[in-house]
């Protein structure tokens, strides 16, 4: 802490603005951020948050590793949702290579990103709880968090690092048993998702906390380029799988929640409700699930694509999730850059925590569900 | 006046029905596992610490081509007259500390069955970087023992095991 300058405050009173270290080591940050707050007795004048402390160099390290070798790297991203940035870059390479995936594999790829989008939402639910004050609904999320997580368990072998989907397909098939724990799973998780509600989402202490804080209007939220559930609490629809369908989304009926007034509240909202979206795409997935291969034919060890660039992007849990890959024709990339949405969802920090008081910090900060090894990489 | 009341009410009727929810689990047997006497076995296909058998191995280092860290070192044997090289490894080292856990190795290896495989093995620590590396050496047992650069020799570990030796999987 320490003292900057004098300021005259409405009432004629002179006091000094203080410059506050929020983080990088601070509970709510949820990893390695440093918010800088210079604060007017309790309320904050400036605000920037400092990045970087999480920063492993993935896109460079893409430079030098084989296609294969890098949907291992993209799991280290956003660990939450380690399925949807396997898929971004599956898509984009097999943009690069005009690989055409099986049926089979394409909803199993469904499947498995709604789970993920469920578990990753969860994670909010249950760590927005606790900064808010709520300590109990994390116990609940995370019991049902373990049960998706034991799904992947029991198909790709991995709980957080998936490895899951590959270039031109997916690794592992499920069996019957697999299904079938899946329905008991969705069967079981929605009248939970009415116990959020009473326990959470409608409580009159936490909507009092999030309500009404934090309010970012639609114009504001579509000039600093928010995406996902941030952007669709102030109402803007716009979702990945509706505006550009990929794996197939077109054929699942799935509705895009919105919310109405842009607050910390409606932002929360969105992803308790968006959680209800994807439990009825994967029944839906399940449902009809085509059969065949999980691979397409002839990708090679060593895949080595014709120069050109590729784009493609997915909804992510946090947002839209985009990558561009430039081939030179080698076996690996010769430039790839993230589009991270967590990144782009933190600059707006600056502008919306201004005017706000520091107990709102936590609760406006909670509500974007940032994961920092996204925002670094 | 009116409205501090309802404030008051709601947030008590809020607290009743969170309270009922907890009540109701309750009386519901717990999910929690109680670690370490309780222990969970993960699902085959689980990947955990990676193991090695130097009996199946034919030296082909596919598996150190596969992998994204470079965790995987090898030498392939020599004849002692001809001098040339045998499909048998003469040494295989794994570095677990900077393992991925990703499972391309195990898909790479072409041998059946495979020679370097994910146990089921998640019970491992380490307390110190050369500790992870883990080395084997065909008739000669080195599981559990890790090379000690300054000392050029193979040493036993001072602290727990890391890996215990899980039967594979064919
Ligand atoms: S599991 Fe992955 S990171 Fe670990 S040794 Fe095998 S290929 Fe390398
Ligand atoms: S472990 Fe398998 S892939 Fe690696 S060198 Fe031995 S036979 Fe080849």
């Amino acid at each position: 802490m320490q003292s900057e300058e004098l300021i005259v405050t409405e009432g004629g009173l002179e006091m000094d603005t203080m410059f506050v270290n929020m983080g990088p080591q601070h509970p709510s940050t949820h990893g390695v951020l440093r918010l800088g707050l210079t604060l007017a007795g309790e309320v904050i004048t400036k605000a920037f948050p400092d990045i970087g402390y999480l920063h492993r160099g993935t896109e460079k390290l893409m430079e030098t590793r084989s296609y294969h070798q890098c949907v291992v790297l993209t799991d280290r991203w956003d660990y939450c949702s380690a399925m949807t940035n396997n898929l971004a870059f599956c898509l984009s390479a097999e943009r690069l290579f005009g690989t055409q995936v099986p049926p089979r594999a394409q909803a199993l790829r469904v499947v498995m990103c709604e789970l993920n989008r469920i578990a990753s939402h969860l994670i909010l639910l249950g760590t927005y709880g606790i900064d808010i004050g709520a300590l109990t609904p994390f116990l609940y999320t995370f019991r049902e968090r373990e049960m998706i997580l034991d799904l992947y368990e029991k198909c790709c072998g991995a709980r957080l690092t998936y490895n899951y989907i590959r270039l031109g397909g997916v690794a592992a098939d499920i069996d019957s048993g697999w299904v079938a724990k899946c329905r008991e799973f969705l069967e079981f998780f929605k009248p939970r998702l009415d116990e959020y509600d009473t326990l959470l989402s409608f409580n009159p202490i936490f909507l009092a906390r999030t309500k009404d804080i934090g309010i970012i209007s639609k114009e504001t939220a579509v000039a600093w380029g928010l995406s996902g559930p941030n952007l669709r609490g102030s109402g803007v629809s716009y979702d990945v799988r509706k505006s550009e369908p990929y794996c197939g989304y077109e054929q699942y009926d799935f509705e895009v929640p919105l919310g109405a007034s842009g607050s910390c509240w409606d932002r929360y909202f969105c992803r308790v409700q968006e959680m209800r979206q994807s439990v009825r795409i994967v029944e839906q997935a399940l449902a009809e699930l085509p059969t065949g291969e999980l691979m397409a034919k002839g990708v090679p060890k060593i895949p080595k694509p014709p120069a050109g660039e590729a784009y493609a992007h997915v909804e992510a849990p946090r947002g839209d999730l985009g990558i561009f890959l430039v081939s030179d024709g080698g076996a690996a990339p010769y430039r790839l850059h993230v589009r991270a949405p967590c990144f782009i969802n933190l600059a707006i920090l600056q502008e919306i925590l201004v005017g706000k008081k520091v107990a709102d910090v936590i609760a406006v900060l909670g509500s974007f569900d940032i994961v920092l090894g996204e925002v670094d990489r | 006046m009116i409205g501090y009341f309802k404030t008051v009410f709601l947030s008590t009727w809020a607290f009743i029905e969170g309270l009922w929810i907890t009540l109701r689990y309750l009386f519901k047997p717990a999910v929690t596992v109680q670690y370490p006497t309780e222990k969970l076995v993960p699902y085959d296909a689980f990947r955990g610490a990676l193991l090695f058998d130097p009996a199946t191995c034919i030296a082909c280092s596919l598996c150190a081509k596969a992998c994204p860290s470079a965790c995987i070192a090898l030498a392939s044997q020599t004849h002692p007259e001809t001098k040339k090289r045998v499909p048998k490894p003469e040494w295989y080292t794994l570095d677990l500390g900077k393992c991925n856990f990703c499972g391309l190795c195990q898909e790479a290896c072409p041998t059946k069955p495979k020679s370097v495989w994910h146990s089921l093995d998640y019970e491992y620590s380490f307390s110190s970087r050369d500790e992870m590396v883990r080395c084997w050496k065909p008739g000669f047992p080195l599981a559990g023992r890790v090379w000690d650069p300054r000392r050029k020799e193979f040493r036993d570990l001072e602290s727990h095991i890391p890996v215990r030796e899980v039967e594979a999987r064919k």
